[in-house]
């Protein structure tokens, strides 16, 4: 389009935009204009008078297109001209930077890598080069996660980890502040891996007026590419758990096709997938399933093989570091009635070494058996009193007991466990469970999932199938076998279960994931939703031990036992401790500095402003440094520090929290610190990018087909020093063309009409 | 008289349900009533004082375990069913034909002491432990029946008269195995003992029978139980006598799989079934019966925890 305009217009666009139209005719123009007018009136005149055999319409025409001609001659003669400003060639100058990252050596068009461009045209003897060197004083930088000056084009080694484009040009401001800076030219693929985003650095260069102009490198979608873009694990899981991890993958030019996801464990492979690959520019998540069995942080490797003709295969390969810990959680299981569902829950728990259910059980009033308890004195006073002794469990079972079996402060505290203490509670299905027990209205009916009816305190006693619902059939803690398909048909061959209590609504914000269908229409069998810090379930059924001991479950069957396990793993799922750190982000490159936050409680799990948190760092080296972690003063209980890793690898970083001399607890997290293949992941070009930064700032965008009127646009819109151009008008080719085509229209006219 | 036979978990039937096929249509009312003594239920357990009226052992029909279910029970939807959580549950195992005749009109051994001794232990269990749900009712299953295992808790008797079938043999294995407890009783003797033990090694052929020391938690898990008494038949309760074999001493002996598990009781030399059974009458002594529920709540809520 902007060629056909030039050929015609002799000028480019850009021209007209920036220019004034002027008419500069020499002073001797008007005499001749003069005649002109006259000349033309004269024989306007004599068309009128002359007849022959023209109608009026003729003449009106005719005399039309010869008063045309003559006002285009008019108009050239008054000499039109275009008055541009244009940059005073060599008064400032231009810093051009460029991309020296390693995206920069993908070879999106088959050949050439991207720094083909940058040999050719921004070499000793580039084209580009040579245009501007013509009309500014050129400054060449490199950047990456940095920019430096580049005396050498030579020096370039496309080596960058990370861009930052706008730290790039943050440092050339700096660099060149105090000198006529015209422009700032960026040749780039536009992969920008800044966390904090453009805007803090367009800004200053829009209000000095310095426009950025942006040369885009290689291909909007790489033809050819399999990317692995995230894999979303937990941060802690239990020994012996599998793990399900969301892979979002995402593919180009091999939509449909079957491909491979290995993770590794340290090196060694300990799982394998087939994924179907999904459709070009649409990313799928796909789940994969780990086992973690060795206990301390694991570094899990996920990995897609790289494919035939793939364009980029470093952005197949993902890392994430989990920590697999041995530890004993302790549940408390309170029944307030002998039942086969405690007998059958602690079986089916037994010979998980991770899981520690303590059972109280009421046999009569006041007459308690406790199971499983650590020492004699553990819960000798029944049911705990105290925050301090409920909240050293890490999930809570109810059983059949009423309600008003505990006090309202007990219950207050079971609503706490949840809310505050961020505990599992799960509440099971009995005669005194639910709305049968009483607990309409209590503060322990606000943390549970499910709506109970103050007014229902019948036993509603029905026979269920249960089976789960979609987002039951995707949920890792209802899975009953290897694969989704095999355990949604386990889920079909389960005897019935029963319950008395009828639950069938939910509250918003909850998920079911287990109903049963009965003859009184279908019910809730199993439903969770978070609470404040924790999460609450409901299961009204009475009788999930039928899974074990019903005749047509075969004896070797293991489907009890595994819910069990996989139930009582979720309820214990990060439940925190009294003293949880992070690491923000918690995978860093080496000279990467991150944030370890510390959240402290103490032991009632009320926040905790003035306690002393250290975290101390050993490094891959072995070499220990402390790190003290300040309160945030804007949150309660939350402190921070900032730690850098020198070095690469696994660092171990303990926190613990003092009270004086009382200890509030530890935690303990780990950071990796490894070189990052950030450059790699969409490393298309983002031509949005660029244009933005052009738009923002003045500037303009060029592709290496466009790039050849970088030069003269500089010289048009760039900041500095500006002398009027005076472009002349009158020769251009469309004036010409519009004066032979009025010429040609009369003649053809006349010969149509018959007048000569 | 009917079965009232369990169909689903605890659910069982409103009694009065029809005799079975064999026996006349009378209909059978077997409510026991309490005349006003009250219970303590703390140690030491008096014996109720209650008066039994229209109280008849009768016999089931024979060779079935026909499932009882009253008119109004809709079994799908619940309405008109009661539902609790444990029933007591008595094996019905088969016995050597020849001993059969002798007993309770032709019904062999397990059927001793039934219905009376279940009917009573479950009204004694409520006044004892009154947080445990248990159903009023007696419930008779074949060892060969599917339906056995809605009940993790079984009880049988004279088990030094039975002679199990095949079926019966896989029945109990499987039913161990799943998860389930037997708790056995009444039977005499060095030749009975070997019975019991010849049957029982065909269901569990790998697993010791020790001696069940009165460490072991079942003895605290409800009442504190400090010695093993021998508890009489009723005729020779009359007598003032205990033991219905010379030389032959209680003993309390258990079977754990290889996890440790408890899956058999065994209560030998003793008749815990009598004492239950004959626990209102004025000549059976207190200590014995006293001992005999003391002992069968400690299994029960053992049982139900383990």
């Amino acid at each position: 389009m902007e060629s056909i305009f030039e050929f015609l217009f002799k000028y480019r666009p850009l021209l007209f935009e920036r220019g004034d139209f002027a008419f500069s005719a020499p002073r001797g123009v008007l005499p001749v204009a003069l005649a002109l007018m006259i000349g033309s009136v004269v024989i306007g005149w004599t068309y009128l008078r002359a007849r022959g055999r023209s109608r009026p319409v003729d003449r009106a025409v005719l005399l039309g297109t010869r008063v045309l001609i003559f006002a285009v001659l008019l108009f050239c003669l008054f000499r039109p001209v275009l008055l541009v400003q244009a940059l005073v060639p060599q008064h400032s100058y231009l810093a051009v930077l460029i991309d020296d990252s390693r995206s920069m050596h993908i070879a999106d068009d088959g050949a050439e890598p991207r720094t083909a461009f940058i040999d050719q045209q921004l070499g000793m003897q580039g084209e580009l080069t040579r245009s501007l060197e013509d009309r500014f004083r050129l400054r060449y930088y490199r950047f990456s996660d940095v920019a430096r000056r580049l005396p050498e084009l030579n020096d370039l080694a496309y080596a960058g980890r990370s861009t930052r484009i706008g730290d790039a040009i943050d440092f050339v401001r700096d660099d060149l502040s105090g000198s006529p800076l015209s422009g700032v030219v960026v040749v780039s693929d536009g992969g920008d891996n800044s966390p904090d985003g453009m805007a803090p650095s367009l800004l200053p260069m829009k209000a000095a007026g310095v426009p950025v102009y942006a040369v885009g490198l290689g291909r909007e979608r790489l033809e050819r590419d399999v990317q692995l873009t995230r894999v979303e694990t937990p941060r802690t899981v239990l020994q012996g758990s599998a793990i399900a991890v969301d892979a979002i993958v995402s593919a180009n030019g091999y939509g449909g096709q079957q491909a491979v996801i290995d993770v590794e464990d340290d090196g060694r492979i300990v799982s394998r997938d087939t994924i179907t690959l999904p459709e070009d520019g649409k990313p799928a998540t796909v789940r994969v399933k780990v086992a973690a069995n060795e206990p301390g942080p694991r570094r899990f490797r996920f990995r897609i093989a790289p494919r035939e003709g793939e364009l980029v295969a470093e952005n197949n390969v993902q890392d994430a570091v989990i920590v697999v810990e041995r530890r004993r959680e302790k549940i408390l299981y309170f029944e307030g009635e002998p039942r086969f569902e405690l007998k059958f829950i602690r079986r089916a728990v037994e010979a998980d070494s991770n899981l520690q259910v303590v059972a109280l059980q009421r046999t009569a009033d006041s007459k308690f058996l406790r199971l499983d308890v650590d020492n004699a004195d553990e819960l000798a006073g029944g049911f705990p009193k105290t925050r301090e002794e409920l909240f050293s469990y890490r999930a809570v079972i109810l059983g059949s007991v009423e309600a008003s079996f505990f006090s309202h402060e007990q219950l207050q505290m079971l609503a706490e466990f949840v809310s505050r203490r961020g505990g599992g509670l799960l509440a099971l299905g009995g005669r005194n469970a639910f709305s049968q027990g009483g607990y309409a209205g209590t503060p322990l009916a606000e943390a549970l999932p499910v709506v109970l009816d103050e007014r229902d305190r019948a036993l509603h006693f029905v026979e269920l199938k249960v089976r789960p619902t979609r987002a039951g059939s995707t949920h890792p803690a209802m899975q009953l076998a290897e694969s989704e398909q095999a355990s949604v048909a386990r889920w079909e061959t389960l005897p019935p279960l029963t319950s008395i209590n009828r639950i069938t609504a939910v509250k918003p914000g909850a998920t079911t994931l287990l109903t049963g269908a009965g003859e009184t229409g279908e019910q809730v069998v199993l439903a969770y939703q978070r609470y404040g810090r924790g999460a609450a379930f409901a299961m009204p059924i009475q009788d999930s031990w039928l899974w074990q001991m019903h005749a047509d479950v075969p004896l070797e069957d293991m489907t009890h036992e595994r819910l069990w396990r996989q139930l009582l793993r979720w309820l214990v799922q990060d439940v925190p401790n009294p003293v949880v750190a992070s690491a923000a982000p918690d995978q860093v490159s080496p000279a990467e500095s991150f944030t370890i936050t510390a959240e402290v409680d103490d032991s009632s799990f009320v926040r905790v402003n003035d306690a002393s948190v250290i975290a101390t760092v050993t490094a891959p080296d072995g070499t220990v440094s402390e790190v003290p972690l300040e309160w945030v003063l804007a949150r309660d209980g939350e402190y921070r520090g900032r730690y850098t890793p020198r070095e690469p690898g696994l660092h171990d970083i303990r926190i613990a929290a003092r009270k004086g001399d009382v200890s509030l607890g530890e935690d303990r997290i780990w950071v990796n610190s490894t070189e990052s293949n950030a450059e790699y992941f969409d490393a298309h070009l983002h031509s949005d990018l660029l244009k933005r930064i052009a738009d923002e700032t003045g500037g303009r965008y060029y592709t290496p087909a466009t790039v050849k009127s970088l030069a003269e646009d500089v010289r048009y819109t760039g900041r500095g020093d500006t002398v009027t151009e005076r472009k002349d008008l009158w020769d251009m080719p469309i004036v010409f063309l519009l004066l032979v085509s009025l010429i040609a229209f009369e003649w053809v006219y006349r010969r149509a009409r018959g007048l000569a | 008289m009917s079965n009232g036979r369990r169909f689903q978990n605890g659910l069982h039937t409103v009694r009065g349900g029809k005799r079975g096929p064999s026996l006349s249509g009378a209909v059978l009312l077997r409510r026991i009533g309490f005349s006003g003594v009250a219970l303590a239920t703390t140690l030491p357990i008096p014996v109720l004082a209650l008066s039994v009226s229209l109280l008849r052992e009768a016999p089931p029909a024979r060779g079935t375990a026909g499932i009882a279910v009253n008119a109004e029970c809709d079994r799908a939807t619940g309405a008109g069913c009661e539902f609790h959580e444990f029933t007591f549950t008595r094996a019905i195992y088969s016995s050597p034909s020849r001993e059969r005749g002798g007993f309770r009109g032709g019904f062999g051994s397990w059927a001793t002491d039934y219905p009376k001794a279940d009917l009573q232990f479950a009204m004694v269990m409520q006044r004892l432990a009154q947080h445990l749900d248990i159903a009023q009712t007696e419930n008779a299953v074949r060892l060969d029946d599917p339906q056995l295992r809605r009940f993790p808790w079984l009880y049988a008797v004279e088990v030094g008269r039975m002679a199990l079938t095949e079926a019966e043999v896989t029945g109990l294995r499987s039913y161990l195995a799943a998860g389930g407890f037997l708790f056995v009783d009444d039977f005499w003797g060095g030749r009975q003992w070997d019975q019991f033990e010849q049957n029982i090694r065909r269901v569990l052929p790998n697993l010791p029978i020790v001696d069940l020391p009165l460490s072991h938690p079942l003895f605290t898990s409800y009442y504190n139980i400090t010695e093993i008494l021998q508890v009489p038949n009723v005729g020779n309760a009359r007598w003032g006598e205990t033991t219905e074999c010379y030389g032959c001493d209680p003993a309390v002996r258990a079977i754990f799989d290889e996890h440790g598990r408890l899956l058999v009781l065994i209560s030998f030399n003793s008749d815990l079934g009598d004492a239950w059974e004959w626990a209102e009458q004025p000549f059976y002594p207190v200590k014995y019966s006293t001992y005999a529920f003391q002992l069968a709540v400690n299994a029960i809520v053992y049982a139900m925890s383990h």
